[in-house]
């Protein structure tokens, strides 16, 4: 497909939007272009930055990522004082985000993506990513059904930095825990190692910039994984084999008003399209075989065991109230507490995600 | 290799129509769109609270 022809069918959706629903969300689909095409451009993989790290001993990724989460910090959370419309993304500090979070990391490098890692990769072609994305719909979705329960086995309320001690010892207190991680980082690679590279760099910035516009156009921080659930929970209550009302998430009724609605109302849908339009777009300018050679390379049990590892990802994204979008850098930066929880569980997921990838798909490389 | 390359351009394809269809359908079974509801472009300093869900949120 030429990519004239892609941009133009872009401009005619934008268009319907802003016409047939409403303007914020047509805004909010060419956020979700960027991001999708920063995401896709720059390779700014979470999966990949922390693969790195482990077992190259390279910190330029997660490098990145702290950059990332310290650009978006620095923004979100003045932004967070000065308009009280604006929400956080706080979520309880649980077993249930324990259990998830842990989860998440290790299936996020089985599937070689996670949230975002798996829409931009769909949209740049991927045929394991695309294959994975209704999967992680479906088990972002059965996540959400057994979320009470998850939830009933112990929790604590939200703690929203910024809300509790204010902007300034928010902000300090954050730059002070991304600076612990830096540290730990660079006992972890020694020394002679470079530490910012070009690409991780401005997917950083744009990064930041879009998350940003997203928060304070929309009201709410950059999600990901809401959208998935939203869209498997459409499905399996059209074809009748799923009961809302019985469900104490989907009866909610903020949960329930989008079940009813069009999904282009939903904020998360609207950025997740964006985001594989953007990726996809990007995919046309590019002249990229890896794409070609996945489907030449998998094996039928490495099919399987990525996309069972899709489904755990979305089933286990649900319990850890976000991805590496929704509760990492969105959480972090935004100042919940849920986030700080987030990160090393996950990570401590991935080392074991880690095995299971060598032992399955036989390599250790990067993207 | 040509013949790859055409398997994952026609995988492609049948990703963004099964993603199309599904838009469509949804849009066309869904409540029609209020547009006399519709929120104000920049919800900061709009002094309305967001109405979107995240998945940050146990409800």
């Amino acid at each position: 497909m030429k990519r004239w022809f892609l941009s133009a069918a872009l401009a005619a959706f934008f268009g319907f939007l802003l016409l047939s629903v409403y303007v914020r969300q047509a805004v909010l689909f060419l956020v979700g272009i960027g991001l999708g095409a920063t995401l896709a451009a720059a390779r700014f993989g979470f999966t990949t930055g922390w693969r790195q790290l482990v077992t190259q001993r390279d910190p330029s990724g997660a490098a990145g990522q702290l950059l990332l989460l310290a650009l978006a910090a620095l923004l979100a959370m003045p932004l967070l004082g000065q308009f009280p419309e604006l929400q956080a993304a706080l979520g309880p500090p649980s077993i249930s985000l324990i259990v998830g979070a842990f989860v998440f990391g290790a299936a996020m490098q089985v599937a070689d993506g996670c949230g975002s890692g798996t829409l931009y990769k769909a949209g740049l072609g991927f045929p394991l990513n695309m294959g994975i994305l209704p999967l992680f719909a479906l088990g972002s979705f059965l996540g959400s059904v057994h979320l009470q329960g998850w939830l009933a086995l112990g929790q604590i309320e939200p703690v929203g930095f910024v809300q509790s001690w204010g902007v300034p010892v928010a902000l300090l207190v954050t730059g002070a825990l991304l600076l612990g991680l830096a540290v730990l980082m660079r006992l972890w690679v020694g020394a002679g190692k470079t530490w910012f590279s070009k690409r991780w760099v401005w997917g950083a910035v744009l990064l930041t910039v879009f998350a940003t516009l997203n928060l304070v156009l929309a009201g709410q921080p950059w999600g990901v994984v809401y959208g998935f659930g939203l869209w498997a929970g459409k499905l399996v209550t059209a074809a009748g084999i799923f009961d809302p009302t019985a469900n104490a998430f989907w009866s909610q009724a903020s949960n329930a008003k989008h079940l009813g609605e069009s999904l282009l109302l939903d904020v998360t849908s609207i950025t997740n399209i964006g985001i594989l339009a953007g990726a996809m777009w990007v995919s046309m300018k590019r002249s990229d075989s890896s794409a070609n050679s996945q489907l030449q390379s998998l094996t039928a049990k490495q099919w399987a065991v990525g996309l069972l590892a899709g489904l755990v990802m979305g089933y286990s994204s649900r319990l850890a109230f976000g991805c590496n979008v929704g509760a990492m850098l969105s959480g972090i930066s935004t100042g919940s507490l849920h986030g700080w929880i987030w990160l090393p569980l996950a990570f401590a997921g991935t080392l074991i995600g880690l095995k299971i990838r060598q032992a399955v798909f036989k390599d250790d490389k990067a993207e | 290799m040509k013949l790859l390359h055409n398997k994952q351009s026609l995988l492609s394809l049948v990703f963004w129509l099964l993603l199309t269809a599904f838009i469509v359908w949804d849009f066309a079974k869904s409540a029609e769109i209020n547009q006399r509801e519709e929120p104000p472009l920049i919800a900061a300093g709009s002094g309305r609270a967001p109405t979107g869900a995240h998945c940050s949120l146990p409800k």
